[in-house]
């Protein structure tokens, strides 16, 4: 709570103004009823018109103050809420960007969404309500209390002697609630997860017509989502009913002891009425006091989660920083013995992998599926940071080099080709928005997708759909390999990034790529491919099963041949088309 | 310091216009359908109308019970203080702790039961919403993004559930109290009353000065919660290209553009919605002075008795109580309101159409024929993407769709899994027309391996088994080692019943395309559509599987995209496709006797 608090530190001056007018509006309040009876005793009682248009007109500027107070205390603690919140959100996104691939594996997408938007909101709500009403029943509790010891400390102690025991059961519920709130959030996790999955697949469900089973599968979730929130809530409006029981009971002590304290006559009637008249209006603070602590608990599961992201320590990379140090190079990649398994199983991936690519060159990556080589490609690019060995760009180890500068030499063609909601041309323009308009055409043309892209309706500015749903397999590879060619990469990396085109065409953007002087490592699984690279590595179960030129590998690889002859048909080569 | 108070009145309110034809083209700025909304919550309390009449009806008992409390106090204190009768003191405080105890134990049963219709009418609400979104056309989705939807599915319900959780019992308990008083008022002095209620209007102004801003700024911030929501969705699953292109800052930016219109319209929301309770203490207050001051006067002429005055007086101070809390309420309400329009938004978006024929248990044969289709993803679109495609596929028999990329093959198949309706045209498939098929039918007996494989947060075992929901596991890993996956999967840390996680990199793409297949493997369709299914597998492991996708294809008529020369040849039928056009189609030695295209890139394709 600590930390998400502090965010409303740079707020701490229109906190005091609110709560300064808050206090304000609250002493108005406080005055008033003297102010009523004023006007009844010496007003109405005393037929005195005078008294009662004085006092009312009293009364109505002092009403007016606090409205007006009320007002200004609202614009102010909207103003630091609404603050407060965009503040930490956009801490928390700024966290997240920080966050390594294996720091994403730790926090599912959809957790991730709903502590920036639901759990901050639910916090937001409890400022708000702190800089409105939340100090005023504690003012009213307390105040009572201290009015009442001043009439009568005897009798007084009748009213406080739940106290002990209210106090207990209140910190014992909200440690409950703290637990309760915490699981209905997991649940809303849960629950935003499915729908994801579902929007995701939605293709696949309704191929395999299985609406109606995802549906019992959401219903599960959904399900425990309800019983947690009605386990929370049931639990939490105990404290109400507990906390009014306890007061009345306390009332009855005041009565039964103050009747015998008037016998005795250590009291007066007058006494007694004004402590019972002060325990009402305890009781009636106390159902905002449940309220409170109800929704105190809840804001303290959400700010728990939303300190779980801000305070998350390991697996953070600096975004941003503008070292003066700057390898300089032109491309080379080494592993120096590489071995590599994810951070959630123990199973490695890779098995001490050594090779060297010179500047330039062009390296082919083959080998079954699953032997490791998208991983491969991941750890150039530092998704990922080696269990053993070192990957060295430009002969510096990717562990020393500022995290910006490294990428900004790499273009990276994922294997899943992931495009943004925007135009195509915000898509080829997404790694350097400085380009212009004539290098993203530039590099169009050379992944040989200008063409198809002039054909489109709006062309450039035709725009991508969710996920690029309008587009071909083909069209959005061409697309990701134009987005990472915009950036004039040293280092081009492309996993399996063709596997959707057809032969003229990706022999055409070969063709194109030869101008490029960057570096390139193709994931592939064609031989065609690979012949046209210098070197070729192959894998096999995470380890360099054979290392390279075609004809080379030819004669000493036997997995190589008979990848070559899985792709020899006759004398045709089997791939025809995407 | 000054600066501070000075900065929220820099704010402008927000423009919502394009906002709103963005999202709604025939709504602009149209406030919210109240009695539409309430009335469909109102169908989803359901069976539970009867629980919450007794929670009513608890709440009637608890409002009485309070009441009875302060009047024994009253009657302790006139009574019994003094006299020193404590036998009588005791029985009427052992009577008083009785009232407490039930007047405890009312409450918490109306807020447990209330609790449990209004969680079982969220749960409705949601459940409810998702299966409607089961039942929309693919085309829905493409148009929307996921986030937004996720965040109708959680933020804006959460709204409605607070709202029902706690409002409910609130507002009524306020309406009793309200009219509990009038009635009194009306007793005690009709004319008083009236002085009182001459606020009334001022109230009803006032509220809807601040209602119509609200409900409009409620509505907007709902839906800049959707669109932050979309954003944050696409940023983190595309967060691999985020990092690889070192974008974070520019997302950082992007993002708090987005974050920046939340506040604004969050803080006009808050601002004015705040407004209410202040204006009804204004409003109260001057209603008391009036009282008072009329009250005076009429005393003074002795049309009232001082004493009715002090009482009235009195009473005028309960009756605004209730008031402020309806007004309080009011707020919650309405932004719940906003949240409730949205969801029932999408619940009200026009579902797939689907035949009317109740012809369930047809055996599909398989004929399938293409009547001049012609097909655009989005009717504004010049080119169709399909343009009058015809041709026609024997049951049982193979069918390859060759062409480039673009060319219009993916969209073939999901016309053929009916994922969306051609414009023009039709198919038919054992010569019945598609849309007299009902989907059920259809979809049953078809199985598609698509090109981007999904697998989904469960275990292998039951990503498989998704083909066939009762298969046996001898069925799912049978169909798991025709894929060529067995092996792979007996490697991972839990075997088959290892949880496959959706974001986890630990399965590659090959690995999930040999369990999609798999998966198609247990369906045992009547039709099958293979797009792509074996592009990220290394050929040799494809070689291996071949096998069993002939098989699989064997006496099933089947589409198949494809890039292995193999399998198109050994396709009955090949349908070369160019700009959404049927160009070439035939058997094998027909097409390669025309010399055209599909001729070409066989010689092409050469070394």
């Amino acid at each position: 709570m600590k930390t998400v608090l502090s965010y409303l530190s740079p707020y701490k001056w229109l906190v005091i103004t609110a709560l300064i007018f808050m206090l304000i509006e609250l002493s108005v309040e406080l005055i008033q009823p003297l102010i009523i009876a004023t006007i009844i005793d010496d007003g109405i009682l005393a037929r005195d018109q005078q008294t009662i248009i004085f006092w009312g007109s009293i009364m109505l500027a002092l009403s007016f103050i606090a409205f007006l107070a009320g007002i200004i205390n609202t614009f102010i603690a909207s103003h630091a809420v609404q603050s407060y919140g965009y503040d930490i959100r956009q801490a928390l996104f700024k966290k997240i960007q920080s966050f390594t691939m294996t720091t994403f594996l730790k926090f599912p997408t959809s957790s991730l969404i709903t502590r920036l938007t639901t759990d901050v909101t639910i916090t937001q709500n409890v400022v708000f309500m702190g800089l409105r009403i939340m100090l005023r029943a504690p003012l009213l509790v307390v105040g009572s209390i201290i009015m009442s010891f001043v009439v009568h400390p005897y009798l007084a102690l009748y009213l406080v002697i739940g106290a002990p025991f209210l106090v207990v059961f209140l910190y014992w519920m909200s440690r409950r609630g703290l637990k309760l709130f915490g699981k209905v959030q997991r649940s809303v996790d849960r629950v935003t997860r499915k729908i994801q999955e579902n929007l995701q697949a939605v293709r696949l469900i309704k191929a395999y017509l299985r609406g109606s089973f995802e549906s019992t599968r959401f219903e599960k979730v959904a399900d425990s989502l309800k019983v947690d929130n009605v386990t929370a809530f049931r639990i939490m409006e105990l404290i109400l009913p507990v906390l009014l029981f306890v007061m009345n009971v306390s009332l009855m002590a005041v009565l039964w002891f103050g009747a015998k304290e008037i016998q005795i006559g250590n009291a007066q009637m007058g006494e007694v009425v004004a402590i019972v008249n002060y325990a009402t209006r305890m009781t009636g603070a106390f159902s905002m006091f449940a309220f409170i602590i109800i929704f105190f608990s809840r804001a303290k599961a959400s700010s728990e989660r939303m300190e779980e992201v801000l305070l998350e320590k390991e697996g953070i990379e600096e975004i941003d920083t503008d070292s003066p140090y700057s390898p300089t190079g032109i491309g080379e990649i080494e592993f120096n013995d590489v071995s590599f398994h994810y951070p959630t199983t123990d199973v490695p991936v890779l098995k001490d992998v050594s090779f060297i690519v010179t500047p330039g060159s062009k390296l082919a990556i083959m080998g079954a599926t699953g032997s490791g080589k998208s991983t491969l490609l991941n750890l150039i690019p530092r998704f990922f940071d080696v269990t053993k060995g070192e990957v060295l760009i430009n002969g510096v180890d990717v562990k020393e080099w500022p995290l910006k500068e490294l990428r900004q030499v790499i273009g990276l063609v994922p294997q899943q080709s992931i495009l943004f909601t925007g135009s195509i041309e915000e898509n080829l323009g997404w790694g350097d928005s400085n380009a212009t308009e004539e290098l993203l055409r530039e590099a169009a043309k050379q992944a040989q997708i200008h063409n198809s892209i002039e054909q489109f309706p709006d062309q450039y500015d035709t725009r991508v759909g969710q996920k690029g749903v309008n587009l071909s397999g083909g069209q959005k590879q061409r697309l990701s390999i134009a987005r990472a060619l915009v950036r004039k990469p040293e280092i081009l990396l492309l996993d399996d990034s063709t596997s959707a085109l057809d032969v003229s065409t990706e022999n055409a953007l070969w063709g194109a790529l030869e101008d490029e002087k960057a570096t390139m490592l193709v994931v592939t699984q064609k031989i065609r491919t690979a012949k046209g690279a210098d070197q070729i590595l192959l894998l096999e179960e995470g380890r360099v099963s054979a290392y390279g030129t075609h004809d080379e590998l030819m004669e000493s690889s036997s997995l190589y041949r008979e990848i070559a002859e899985s792709q020899q048909e006759g004398d045709n080569y089997v791939e025809l088309h995407s | 310091m000054l600066n501070f108070i000075r900065k929220p009145f820099g704010y402008e309110p927000i423009v919502t216009k394009e906002d709103l034809k963005k999202s709604n083209k025939k709504k602009v700025e149209k406030a919210s359908d109240w009695k539409g909304v309430l009335s469909r919550i109102w169908k989803l309390v359901d069976e539970q109308r009867f629980l919450l009449i007794i929670v009513l009806l608890l709440v009637v008992v608890s409002s009485a019970l309070a009441l009875l409390g302060p009047y024994l106090i009253g009657v302790i204190i006139d009574e019994y203080l003094t006299k020193s009768n404590f036998a009588g003191l005791a029985k009427i405080i052992g009577i008083l702790v009785i009232v407490y105890v039930f007047l405890s134990v009312s409450m918490y049963l109306q807020s447990y039961w209330m609790i449990g219709i209004s969680q079982q009418t969220i749960y409705r609400m949601r459940t409810g919403l998702f299966n409607k979104l089961q039942k929309l056309p693919v085309s829905f989705f493409d148009r929307r993004q996921h986030g937004e939807l996720m965040s109708r599915m959680t933020n804006d319900i959460e709204n409605v559930s607070q709202t029902l959780n706690s409002s409910f019992i609130q507002v009524f308990s306020s309406i009793l109290t309200l009219v509990g008083t009038t009635a009194v008022m009306l007793l005690l002095s009709p004319l008083l009353t009236v002085i009182t209620l001459t606020i009334v209007p001022f109230m009803y102004f006032a509220m809807r000065w601040i209602t119509r801003r609200t409900s409009k700024l409620f509505k907007e911030q709902q839906q800049a919660v959707g669109e932050l929501n979309g954003m944050i969705e696409e940023t983190i699953s595309g967060q691999r290209i985020v990092k690889a292109f070192s974008q974070e800052s520019r997302m950082l930016e992007e993002f708090s553009v987005k974050s920046d219109r939340l506040k604004r319209t969050g803080f006009w929301a808050l601002t004015y919605s705040g407004f209410i309770p202040k204006v009804m203490n204004l409003l109260n207050n001057a209603s008391f002075t009036l009282v008072a001051a009329a009250g005076g006067i009429l005393a003074y002429y002795n049309y009232v008795t001082i004493g009715e005055i002090v009482i009235f007086t009195e009473y005028a101070r309960q009756f605004t109580r209730p008031l402020n809390d309806l007004a309080n309420q009011f707020n919650t309400v309405l932004s719940a309101i906003a949240g409730a329009e949205r969801v029932f938004t999408i619940m009200d978006e026009p579902e797939e159409v689907d035949a009317a024929i109740d012809n369930k248990d047809y055996k599909l044969i398989g004929d399938v024929t293409f009547e001049n289709v012609t097909f655009r993803y989005n009717l504004e679109e010049e080119s169709p993407i399909i343009q009058h495609v015809s041709f026609h596929v024997d049951a049982g028999k193979t069918a390859a769709l060759v062409g480039a990329t673009g060319a219009g093959k993916t969209t073939i198949m999901q016309l053929l899994a009916r994922f969306y309706e051609v414009n023009d045209g039709r198919i038919l498939i054992d010569g019945i027309p598609m849309d007299q098929l009902p989907r059920h039918t259809l979809r049953s007996q078809t199985a598609f391996v698509l090109q981007d494989p999904f697998l989904f947060e469960m275990t292998v075992k039951e990503n498989i088994r998704y083909g066939k929901l009762n298969a046996t596991d001898e069925e799912v890993i049978n169909a798991a080692k025709e894929a060529n996956a067995h092996d792979f999967i007996r490697k991972l840390p839990n075997g088959y019943d290892t949880i496959l996680t959706a974001d986890g990199g630990e399965i590659s793409q090959g690995q999930k395309q040999l369990l999609s297949i798999a998966r198609a493997l247990v369906a045992d369709p009547a039709l099958l559509l293979l797009d792509e299914a074996t592009s990220s597998i290394d050929t040799v492991t494809e070689l291996k599987i071949q096998e069993a996708l002939e098989r699989l294809m064997e006496g099933r008529t089947s589409f198949v995209i494809a890039h292995r020369l193999n399998t198109v040849r050994k396709a009955d039928l090949v349908f070369v496709m160019e700009g959404g056009k049927l160009v070439e189609s035939g058997d094998q030695e027909e097409l390669l006797k025309q010399k055209g295209l599909y001729y070409n890139m066989l010689t092409n394709a050469k070394i």
